[in-house]
């Protein structure tokens, strides 16, 4: 199996992510496209592992996925305890709204 | 060994601190600061007579000179200060402590209830301090400074009752005629040192040094006759020598102890001393001595006769310093060192003693004026004998002080004019004219004080313990001082070999060189011209007491007698209707004229000064000097005014107020890129991270 199929995938995925961090407003759909970047990540991770070190005993590729994941997930935890607090606070999950540490 | 000699600096800083004491303090003790002036006076006494007993006992001493360098002058040069202490100086510390401590114990008394009196104690004090720097001096600008704070004291004395203008002028009289003399003192001490510098020795003003130099020929002719000529204009002023004498009768002005310690040990005698300190220098020119000589007598004459017409008492005292310190120039003049300081110290004591006495009876009658007086022998009777024995030394009775001390310089005369010096024989017979006249002046005013009736408006009475008990030492002095140095002395122990420091004992008159004994040979006279008494012309022996004189010894009693005789005939029964010292007709005249000096000086020297000199000074100050230091103001002020301006307003401020205007600038632009929107920082961030890329990209 070729290394360029999962590499592609993985680059698309990645690009989609930083496209919804950087433009959208809904802060949920900001922290879903963090999470996309990261199984992005994972992606190559796994590829590499399977196609360029296939006998490696460690298995360290996917060792380090997993603990993306879990890292992905308490993070997913922590954003959104922050989400909520802001949801409370001004009644608004945009992003645009939460611009208190300027000048 | 030498313990007491080394702590000499002590007899003069005792007195500065007592003088800073008092100044500082002294208002608030009981004595009101007298007791510290009397307590620092006793210990520097002690001091004295440590000394003293030091350098007596060792038969000549040896001088003891220590000496710190204060400022270097350039070129390798440096002036000391330092102290020199020989029996020269042991001598004076002697006489200026005792006069001075029986001067602050006397005006304890005196002065009390005087407004100032604290002051007058400070002043006091400083006064000896100030004659004593000039005494220890190892170098002649050392003893330019002593010499001119003396001047100052002096004329914070005498003006003490500065309330009356007339004492105001007295002190101004005093300090500007001194200063004149001063002057060339200044420029004569100069004359010297600049002689020194040629002989390579790095302390140029050292008085050792000028004194071994002059004798070994090292000083051109010309140096020695102008810078002595020039320091003995300075002795002129400050010892009150003819023409310029004038200030001393008036400095009576001042309180009487005060007098006293002017014309007895602390002022007067400074140009003796230092006449005595260069006696090695002078006696290198037959010039120098002979202008000594000729002042000497033309004082020690004409100052005398002046004292027969005074009716103030003060007066007739100050004449006779004025005629006294004639003698001890003159004798200067003629080879008589030892004759001429022997006479300054008994002098010191026996006209101390006569101020003193002339204060107490001052302060009974409380008038100036003899026509006040009379009769105070049976109110005073220890005023009456301190001062009768006070008279009788300063008149030269026969075993008194005096008589041994002015007997000596009339012999230094004789031996002088042995020598083929006109001025000898000047010295001596003058000399005994003088002592004539100061016979007949003393008796007069101990006729006109003691015998007759009482004419003062007062009832006098003896004065107290503090100023009679001063009175009987220095009248103990006056008599016992003169066997230091009379034919009952011990031929090793004598005031001779006391004050003969080594340079003076080789001291030579190179002028004598054609000589008159033996054969022609190199006559080396020894400074003390007694011995050459002594040896009956032998010039090989230097040291010797005095032998009996039996014609000059009859001649003195003869003068004697007549003098009193005469004072007898006319004051004996009081005051005569016509004093017949003012009967004389032109002679008179010119005596209570006082030769005129005063009246050419106030016509040819302060009238000019006054009217046309201080007009142009006047001129030169408030137009010239004044303009000038308008200008220099006006212009720093434009250039100041132009510097703030341009450099402090423009530059300095601009520059400060751009770097904040620009920063405030720059900083409203800038903080536009903290939005605090998350998102647009996640873009640049990206960017930055695809930025980064190429950029390593393209590196490879």
């Amino acid at each position: 199996m070729s290394l360029t199929g999962p590499l592609l995938l993985a680059t698309f995925l990645f690009c989609v992510g930083v496209y919804g961090v950087i433009a959208r407003r809904n802060a949920v759909l900001v922290l879903m496209s963090i999470e996309l970047m990261l199984i992005s990540v994972n992606i190559n991770l796994v590829a590499f592992q399977n196609l360029l070190f296939p006998t490696e005993v460690a298995v360290s590729g996917h060792l380090f996925a997993l603990f993306i994941v879990g890292v992905a997930a308490a993070e997913a935890g922590v954003g959104l305890a922050i989400i909520f607090n802001m949801f409370r606070n001004r009644a608004s999950v945009n992003v645009d709204d939460v611009d208190l540490m300027r000048w | 060994m030498n313990s007491w000699v080394e702590l000499a600096w002590l007899v003069p800083v005792l007195p500065l601190a007592s003088a800073v004491a008092i100044a500082s303090f002294g208002k608030n003790l009981p004595g009101k600061g007298s007791e510290i002036g009397v307590l620092t006076l006793v210990a520097a006494f002690v001091v004295s007579i440590g000394i003293a007993w030091e350098t007596f006992s060792a038969g000549t001493p040896e001088p003891f000179e220590r000496a710190v360098d204060w400022s270097p002058l350039g070129g390798g040069f440096v002036f000391e200060l330092g102290m020199l202490v020989d029996g020269l100086t042991a001598m004076m510390f002697l006489l200026v402590t005792t006069v001075s401590l029986m001067v602050h114990i006397y005006s304890r008394e005196y002065m009390k209830g005087e407004p100032r009196f604290t002051y007058f104690y400070a002043m006091l004090s400083l006064f000896t301090f100030s004659m004593l720097v000039l005494v220890i001096s190892n170098n002649t600008l050392q003893a330019v400074i002593g010499w001119e704070l003396v001047g100052l004291c002096s004329y914070l004395l005498i003006g003490f009752y500065w309330e009356e203008k007339s004492n105001q002028d007295a002190a101004n009289k005093a300090f500007l005629t001194t200063k004149f003399g001063d002057v060339g003192l200044v420029v004569g001490v100069i004359v010297l040192s600049a002689g020194m510098f040629g002989t390579g020795t790095s302390t140029p003003f050292n008085i050792q040094e000028t004194n071994a130099a002059a004798m070994a020929g090292e000083l051109s002719t010309g140096t020695i006759v102008l810078g002595m000529l020039l320091i003995f204009l300075g002795c002129v002023s400050k010892s009150g020598q003819m023409p310029l004498h004038v200030w001393l009768p008036d400095a009576m002005a001042g309180p009487t102890p005060v007098s006293a310690l002017i014309h007895a040990a602390t002022m007067v005698t400074a140009g003796i001393f230092l006449l005595a300190r260069l006696f090695p220098v002078l006696a290198q020119s037959a010039t120098v001595m002979a202008v000594i000589a000729i002042v000497g007598v033309i004082t020690l004459f004409f100052g005398g006769l002046l004292a027969l017409v005074q009716d103030d008492l003060k007066k007739v005292l100050a004449y006779s310093t004025v005629s006294q310190l004639g003698y001890m120039i003159a004798a200067i003049g003629v080879g008589g060192y030892t004759a001429s300081i022997f006479h300054l110290f008994t002098h010191g004591f026996f006209k101390a003693l006569l101020f003193l006495g002339a204060g107490s009876l001052i302060h009974a009658v409380h008038s100036n004026n003899m026509s006040d007086m009379g009769g105070m022998r049976r109110a005073m009777p220890h005023t009456f004998w301190t001062f009768i024995v006070g008279s009788l030394a300063l008149a030269g009775f026969p075993l008194t002080a005096g008589f041994f001390s002015k007997d000596e310089i009339l012999i230094a005369g004789d031996l002088w004019a042995g020598q083929g010096f006109a001025t000898g024989s000047l010295v001596y017979w003058v000399g005994l004219a003088a002592a004539f006249v100061t016979t007949f002046y003393m008796a007069r005013a101990c006729f006109l004080i003691f015998a007759g009736e009482n004419r003062s408006h007062h009832a006098p009475h003896e004065s107290g313990p503090q100023m009679v008990g001063p009175l009987m030492l220095l009248a103990v002095l006056s008599i016992a001082s003169g066997y230091l140095l009379s034919p009952f002395s011990s031929q090793e122990f004598n005031f001779e070999n006391w004050t003969a420091t080594p340079f003076v004992e080789d001291a030579t008159y190179p002028f004598l060189d054609a000589g008159t004994a033996a054969g022609g040979d190199t006559v080396v006279a020894a400074a003390s011209s007694l011995t050459l008494a002594a040896e009956g012309g032998e010039f090989s022996i230097l040291h010797g007491v005095p032998t009996w004189h039996p014609d000059l010894l009859a001649i003195v009693l003869a003068l004697f007698s007549i003098a009193v005789f005469l004072a007898w005939r006319f004051y004996g029964k009081g005051l005569p209707e016509r004093d017949p010292t003012l009967q004389m007709g032109a002679f008179s005249r010119v005596l209570v004229a006082k030769y005129g000096f005063d009246d050419f000086g106030y016509r040819f020297v302060v009238v000019p000064v006054r009217d046309t000199f201080a007009k142009w000074a006047s001129w030169s100050s408030n137009v010239v000097l004044d303009g000038i230091v308008a200008s220099v103001g006006r212009g720093t002020k434009t250039a100041a005014m132009t510097t703030y301006r341009v450099l402090d307003q423009r530059v300095i401020d601009g520059g400060v107020n751009g770097a904040a205007f620009s920063a405030a600038w720059w900083s409203n632009r800038l903080k536009r890129i903290q939005s605090g929107d998350v998102q647009r920082y996640a873009g640049a961030l990206v960017a930055g991270t695809i930025v980064l890329i190429l950029a390593f990209a393209a590196a490879r």
